[in-house]
């Protein structure tokens, strides 16, 4: 009665300068999600329907006013107890990452594995 | 508390052996293990110490108090004992992220799926008991459509504005704030989402709150655009859900706790209003929407039920002189109280437990 299960939920959320974003989760799980990966997976309206050109190298020849860098995060900020959201280099932030969606599309091989059969 | 000072023949091991039978009514583990014991001192014969709980409104603190009273008085060489009950209401953090509102400790959101189910008045008399029992607490009401905080607490004064922050006008000692205070009596809000977040988002960052043990919120009906903003914007610590006995408004008391669960906020538990009616001509009791659903709803699933309120027409007449019937000394203020005790247990209980609020670390 007095203990609700908890959600399966993040302890931590690590953003790494160039892997990617690793997650810990309190049922011990971890694994690391390359950013071309977060990103492509964005789940804002806009995306959904035009998933978003990612790029994964530097551009060899920059032009000017566009961001010549491989994709990453500049930030990430909670949202409640229930999501994140993260801040992009090409000046995308406005995917609501819930924990339960970021948890769905673990890329670790067992999830992957488990998502494809299952 | 770890050094052990000899003091004649009584020293402090003793004395903390003695009380580790004693256990906090909340959290059920012994008093000396939790730290709850301070201020321990010995002077021969004489002992004088504090014990520090969590919850202020709970109901046992004398019990306790006697109880630790008579188990060091037990001890040879004991011939005066004073001990004294403090609470200290304690907060879940919001692990390494700035938080909107710094200094208070916890958030409880007041809800249900139904409308007219009586969510502001018990409200207005949980902050009024938590009020009363000691704890520093304000009022907050996200009610935008029907603003009736300003007139359950009693509107006399109205917010003050310096320098972008609105300080609260504090009523029956609780700092509050309402969109009814900006809002002339006949105007309507007619406002869509990105409206409604930003009055959230002012409402609790640009009010002075200050130090407080709990904010209580009070939500309009539903599951809308100003439950979603709330969730998204603080780590509410828990929601209330407030519902009347009858199976239509809790099977829609039932959608509200669906979304807390899917913003992964903690439900501290069920509230059942105009549980009964007792006739104050013959004293008959008369349960008009059926009795008992809350609690048996909140067994199925497996949430605290936190107590239920009468329907009485003295409620209803303070209410509408905003007088919160929890600040009464009449019976149904126990009725209050006693919601008041659940909430902060409940509360006590989820802080305890380990914190879920992940911890974001930047290495880029």
């Amino acid at each position: 009665m007095m203990n609700q299960p908890l959600e399966i939920i993040p302890t931590s959320i690590k953003l790494s300068a160039d892997g990617g974003v690793t997650i810990q989760w309190t049922d011990l799980h971890m694994a690391t999600y390359p950013y071309a990966y977060l990103r492509r997976h964005c789940p804002c309206a806009m995306c959904r329907d035009n998933p978003p050109v990612v790029k994964t190298s530097p551009d060899p020849f920059p032009i000017l006013g566009k961001n010549p860098n491989p994709i990453k995060t500049t930030g990430a900020t909670p949202v409640g107890r229930y999501a994140i959201q993260f801040q992009w280099n090409d000046g995308h932030s406005e995917g609501i990452y819930s924990y339960a969606y970021l948890r769905e599309i673990c890329p670790c091989a067992d999830c992957q594995k488990s998502n494809s059969t299952g | 508390m770890g050094l052990l000072k000899k003091n004649g023949s009584l020293n402090e091991k003793e004395i903390l052996d003695a009380l580790s039978s004693i256990n906090d009514p909340d959290l059920k583990q012994d008093v000396v293990s939790l730290g709850s014991v301070n201020n321990l001192k010995i002077d021969t014969g004489k002992v004088s110490l504090t014990i520090k709980l969590t919850n202020p409104a709970c109901l046992v603190k004398d019990q306790i108090k006697i109880e630790a009273e008579n188990a060091v008085k037990k001890l040879n060489g004991v011939t005066n004992v004073s001990v004294s009950i403090d609470f200290e209401v304690t907060s879940q953090g919001s692990g390494n992220t700035p938080n909107l509102i710094p200094n208070v400790r916890n958030t409880i959101a007041v809800a249900s799926g139904k409308g007219g189910v009586g969510k502001s008045t018990v409200a207005a008399n949980l902050a009024s008991a938590l009020m009363k029992c000691g704890a520093k607490v304000g009022l907050m009401d996200a009610d935008v459509y029907g603003p009736s905080i300003p007139t359950l607490m009693g509107d006399s004064q109205k917010p003050q504005i310096t320098e972008n922050r609105i300080i609260p006008p504090v009523i029956h000692n609780v700092k509050m704030i309402s969109m009814g205070y900006f809002l002339p009596k006949e105007e309507a809000v007619i406002w869509r989402g990105p409206m409604l977040h930003k009055m959230i988002q002012q409402f609790l960052g640009e009010v002075e709150w200050g130090d407080l043990d709990y904010l209580v919120i009070d939500l309009p009906p539903g599951t809308g655009d100003i439950q979603l903003s709330l969730c998204q914007t603080i780590p509410l610590t828990g929601a209330v859900i407030v519902s009347t006995p009858q199976d239509l408004a809790l099977k829609v008391a039932s959608k509200a706790i669906a979304m807390f669960k899917k913003l992964n906020t903690p439900i501290l538990g069920l509230v059942e209003n105009m549980s009964f009616y007792l006739c104050s001509h013959c004293g008959k009791r008369d349960d008009i929407f059926g009795h008992g659903g809350t609690q048996n709803a909140s067994q199925e699933l497996k949430l605290p039920f936190l107590g239920e309120i009468p329907l009485s027409t003295e409620i209803r007449r303070n209410s509408d002189d905003g007088y919160p019937t929890a600040l009464t000394e009449n019976p149904y203020s126990t009725a209050f109280q006693s919601i008041a005790n659940s909430v902060a247990s409940q509360i006590s209980i989820t802080n305890y437990r380990a914190s879920n609020i992940p911890s974001i670390e930047i290495s880029n």
